[in-house]
């Protein structure tokens, strides 16, 4: 059963990409095994999520990362965590460098809504085509793509608020001054 | 009818965490819900990353109490596959107790929470003082109630001793006359059927389009029980009985919990019985390559990944985890509409909401 499942995955996803990716699947000593993909472009994305979901598969969730390519530049990538069956199989685009931009897969997957506005909100990877991009956990006053960048911790929880507080506090122990 | 919103939340007292829901009415009728998140995220993904491999297995602890164990122990899996540790046969096995009793005390809390929410009181201390036979178990084995620092890289820090294991043995089985009790309660009572039954309805086809997991999704007829589909530790030399329901109701959810906890106890039963001997633990410091690699377990709300990728030096390059109550939330405009807003928290609960995972 999970044998033909990737067997179908192979041959669905050569009908679709041709000769432009990379897959092996690894099994563990307890029989459980895990697919690694690569595309050579990024835009067939949505390709494999309909490959997936013509399987009966599901996204398990996404994540987005920064690595160095050979040139040791900053890079961005994608892996996108796919259910088979049981089979995890883990499909990795590189985000173009000059556009930033991803298709989004929550048209065909409802479970890819949240995951993909998270990695909206901490790398600002546009995702184009999503049906509800707002905010999902970081504050409006936090900058997108916070995970890009080191901050200290006070920022990132806004320390702005005990500013606010003691701006208060101050304001109206100097009314009590100026009252006596 | 005109149409209100109502707020629940971000503090409510059926919920112990903050979530903000914007509840559309219609009359007493909910017809549309507006989830927003983001009051206690702590940025841990990102702490992660400056934090080394080590350092991490408390951090992933630390996320939330009920799930504490799940967090380092798939974490440790993940780095077992990139480094090719094998675990000994007894750690494993150890691994699979320590997870099981945190899944007990875990689905009781949420039934506890469930007989409080309708109301039945007498019925949530009832769960309340049983889960404490598991609180006991906890803190005499692991020195502590909820955090069990049970897992570290290619096994367990903690032994059973025959004593101990008789003492678990007895200890699982005080609490099955109990649960029987009350799991007859939970199914048969008028009062409990008449405020659960046809409540919160998520059809099995619209559980696999939101892709939820764990006891949300067997409560609606999708088995995706990760103990039975992609076996880990010693999984896969014990029989795991999966429960599920059709219900696709707050019963049918509930129900596959408490059913959740019978089958932890045999599980626990069957592991103390067969607990190979031997090390719990590799007795050498590994060093982690390059590399990356995904574990996945069924924590006690559902499946639980981690992906991991390091780069050779001892910090992680990416470490991400989805829990399972991340898929669960969106469901809730599925099984909000149509109910009565006496309703709302009942159906919140009955996702057993687990928001300091969810936020990380």
């Amino acid at each position: 059963m999970e044998r033909n499942i990737q067997k179908d995955f192979k041959e669905k996803l050569t009908q679709a990409v041709g000769e432009g990716f990379s897959l092996r699947w690894e099994t563990d000593s307890k029989g459980v095994v895990t697919g690694w993909c690569r595309l050579n472009d990024h835009s067939q994305i949505t390709n494999v999520a309909l490959i997936v979901s013509n399987l009966g598969g599901r996204v398990i969730t996404i994540t987005a990362y920064k690595t160095k390519d050979a040139q040791q530049r900053d890079i961005h990538e994608i892996a996108y965590h796919f259910d088979l069956d049981g089979c995890t199989c883990t499909v990795t685009i590189e985000i173009p460098r000059d556009s930033g931009k991803v298709n989004s897969i929550t048209p065909i997957f409802k479970g890819a809504d949240w995951t993909e506005r998270e990695l909206q909100e901490l790398y600002d990877i546009k995702v184009v085509g999503h049906p509800n991009p707002k905010r999902l956990f970081l504050d409006e006053t936090i900058d997108e793509g916070i995970m890009n960048k080191l901050i200290p911790l006070s920022l990132a929880m806004n320390g702005a608020t005990s500013k606010t507080l003691w701006e208060k506090v101050f304001a109206a122990t100097s009314k009590e001054v100026d009252n006596k | 009818m005109s149409t209100y919103t109502i707020p629940v939340g971000p503090l409510h007292v059926a919920l112990e965490e903050p979530m903000y829901f914007r509840v559309q009415v219609e009359g007493e009728t909910v017809v549309g819900l507006d989830i927003t998140a983001g009051f206690v995220h702590r940025g841990m993904e990102s702490l992660a990353l400056q934090r080394n491999i080590y350092q991490n297995i408390t951090l992933t602890e630390r996320l939330c109490s009920l799930c504490s164990n799940n967090h380092p122990f798939t974490y440790c899996m993940a780095i077992e596959k990139i480094a090719g540790i094998k675990v000994p046969e007894r750690g494993e096995y150890l691994r699979v107790i320590a997870d099981e009793i945190k899944r007990i005390a875990s689905n009781l809390f949420n039934a506890g929470i469930l007989a409080h929410i309708i109301g039945f009181d007498s019925l949530f201390m009832h769960v309340m003082e049983i889960r404490e036979i598991v609180q006991d178990t906890k803190e005499t084995i692991y020195g502590n109630r909820m955090d069990l620092a049970a897992n570290t890289i290619g096994g367990v820090k903690y032994n059973l001793s025959n004593e101990k294991i008789k003492y678990m043995m007895k200890q699982m089985d005080s609490l099955k006359k109990p649960l029987e009790e009350i799991v007859d309660i939970y199914m048969n009572n008028k009062l409990v059927r008449a405020r659960t039954e046809g409540v919160g309805i998520l059809p099995k086809e619209e559980a696999i389009r939101y892709g939820v997991v764990g006891p949300v999704a067997r409560g609606s007829g999708v088995n995706n029980d990760v103990r039975v589909k992609s076996p880990y530790a010693a999984y896969d030399k014990i029989k795991v009985n999966v429960n599920v329901e059709t219900g696709c109701d707050v019963r049918a959810r509930a129900i596959v919990r408490l059913r959740d906890i019978q089958e932890a106890i045999n599980i626990i039963q069957q592991c103390l019985k067969k607990l190979p001997d031997g090390p719990t633990c590799i007795d050498y410091l590994p060093e982690i390559p390059a590399g990356e690699a995904v574990a996945k377990s069924e924590a006690p709300r559902g499946e639980l990944i981690y992906y991991l990728r390091t780069n050779g030096s001892d910090i992680p390059e990416r470490l991400k985890w989805r829990v399972p109550t991340y898929m669960n939330w969106e469901a809730l405009n599925v099984m909000m509409p149509g109910n009565k807003v006496s309703d709302i928290p009942l159906i919140i609960s009955s996702i057993d909401p687990c928001i300091s995972c969810t936020e990380r």
